[in-house]
């Protein structure tokens, strides 16, 4: 039977350190070498202040949610079989915020300021997503 | 600074066919809403020498596209550009109208849209970003829920508030003979719709529309020789800005289109106080909810209220989306509300004409809001007799 796949990130220049990470187990995003700011998505420069300076940091990986949403109707067939399944906004304790998915959770228990921490969820040899959990 | 205030006006409006209408091309629509337009307006096809278009939702490898609208309508245009702001677009290419003709670039611009839900011969390309679509977060119909949730959460808004926004438009729709979605509904059917993507129901959303509209901008001076009386445009504005996902930095008090609706009240010399019917750019509830408060006909607490006393219906203090909506009457990309609001300053609406109708409030929204980061585009116009 012809199965339609889910669509997996394909890293680019900008983003690839951020894949890499997750694959090793970790959390890492752009630092500006200038002014210090945290910065996600990963860019050329610092939407702050424009310095092109950044070193990849490696993030506690905890955060809190900060909006959750469970899709029941989902907009891509990949992902039919999955409903309802939820897409949670997550704030980390270093400022930005990712969209991301909470697991271990039941979808009707994600509650707005829960503390939650990254786990990682390898998909094939080459993608590894971010997810997180309730903190423990 | 040019002062724009009434200097210019649009002097037709148009829609295509609209539905479920899978077969006719992205193409066909536009021309047909344009037809129309020209043909309402009263205005020779040669005169028209501008031509703005908005980028179709679904692209593929389109080049050229607002010039290959001229050419299929005949017409070599001395101005024109493929506009990228999704519902934000109609008002936002009314307001490069103004400008281009000020400038002295063109005389009568056309600006005109079309959405073919499944276009035929077009590379279909998954909208959405390496962050976010590998999650099953896919469209935009997901930031809508967020900032639902988020609106709840912070101001307490209650399904009841948003269900009364859905049954009102739909009264609104059942007087527009045009209109997709005619059968009446309670806060009851509201309530029982299904979830789409929790917190918003089904009834939240608006249907997806095949099809097309139109307007033609030109000054105040021609517009008098034309068939029908211009809506003045007394001000516009628009603000660009990510939501929820800022690179820039964590805001909280951050409310998106507030620049904009500074810029077209501005303008216009207007409050919100002043205006007599509005049409807000509603692709799902929570968004009519933003704009009440971006626009500043309420603060974020008085919201709640001021949708359960009814002020949004047609006897309200703030008759709004007049045709039924993108919810009800269908999604228009925003040129539905300009046709409407248009049609309230004529005074063409029939069983939905509000009284004494001179300012008329447009709003539009819409860009990228699947991309990381969900990145949104805010226009307005206020329009006059």
């Amino acid at each position: 039977m012809f199965a339609i796949e889910k669509p997996l990130p394909r890293p680019t220049e900008d983003t690839a350190p951020y894949w890499d990470a997750a694959q090793r187990g970790e959390l890492r995003m752009q630092r500006c070498g200038d002014c210090g700011h945290v910065r996600f998505p990963p860019s050329l420069l610092c939407a702050r202040c424009l310095s092109e300076e950044h070193e990849w940091v490696k993030l506690s990986g905890r955060g809190t949610v900060f909006s959750w949403i469970v899709v029941h109707q989902s907009q891509h067939p990949a992902f039919n079989a999955d409903t309802p399944y939820n897409v949670t906004i997550v704030e980390l304790e270093e400022g930005p915020r990712l969209h991301t998915q909470l697991v271990d959770c039941a979808n009707d228990q994600i509650r707005i300021g829960m503390a939650v921490e990254v786990v990682f969820d390898k998909i094939n040899d080459e993608v590894t997503l971010p997810k997180f959990r309730l903190l423990r | 600074m040019a002062n724009l205030n009434g200097k210019y006006a649009v002097v037709g409006v148009g829609t295509s066919r609209f539905g479920k209408l899978q077969g006719v091309s992205t193409m066909g629509f536009t021309l047909e809403a344009s037809k129309r337009a020209i043909a309402d307006a009263g205005i020779a096809r040669d005169a028209i020498d501008g031509v703005l278009v908005m980028m179709p939702a679904i692209m593929g490898e389109q080049h050229g596209w607002a010039a290959r609208v001229a050419a299929y309508l005949g017409i070599e245009p001395t101005f024109s550009a493929t506009l990228d702001m999704g519902g934000a677009t109609a008002c936002g290419s009314v307001q490069t109208a103004m400008a281009a003709i000020d400038a002295g670039y063109c005389t009568a611009v056309l600006c005109c849209f079309a959405t073919q839900n499944w276009p035929q011969g077009v590379a279909m390309q998954l909208f959405g970003s390496d962050f976010q679509v590998p999650y099953g977060d896919v469209g935009a119909i997901t930031l809508m829920a967020h900032i639902k949730r988020r609106q709840q959460y912070e101001h307490g808004f209650t399904d009841e508030h948003y269900g009364k926004i859905a049954v009102t438009w739909r009264e609104h729709a059942m007087r527009n003979p045009d209109a997709q979605m005619k059968k009446p509904i309670t806060l009851d059917d509201y309530l029982k719709s299904r979830w789409v993507a929790e917190p918003l129901r089904l009834f939240d959303c608006c249907p997806n529309t095949d099809g097309g509209g139109a307007c033609i901008v030109t000054s105040l001076e021609r517009a008098r020789d034309l068939a029908k009386p211009p809506a003045r445009i007394l001000g516009a504005g628009q603000s660009h800005s990510s939501e929820m996902i800022h690179p820039h930095g964590y805001d909280r008090e951050h409310w998106g289109g507030k620049p904009a609706a500074a810029l077209a009240f501005g303008l216009a010399g207007v409050t919100p106080k002043d205006i007599d019917v509005a049409q807000f750019y509603d692709a799902f509830t929570p968004r009519v909810i933003h704009d009440l408060v971006a626009y500043g006909f309420c603060q974020p607490d008085e919201v709640g209220g001021f949708i359960h006393g009814g002020n949004l219906s047609l006897t309200g203090s703030l008759p709004s989306n007049t045709a039924g909506g993108l919810i009800s009457e269908g999604h228009l990309s925003g040129f539905g509300h300009i046709r409407e609001g248009v049609r309230q300053i004529r005074g063409e609406c029939g069983a939905r004409q509000v009284k004494d109708a001179e300012l008329c409030l447009v709003t539009g929204y819409g860009g990228a809001p699947h991309e990381a980061p969900p990145t949104v585009s805010y226009s307005a116009l206020v329009l006059g007799r």
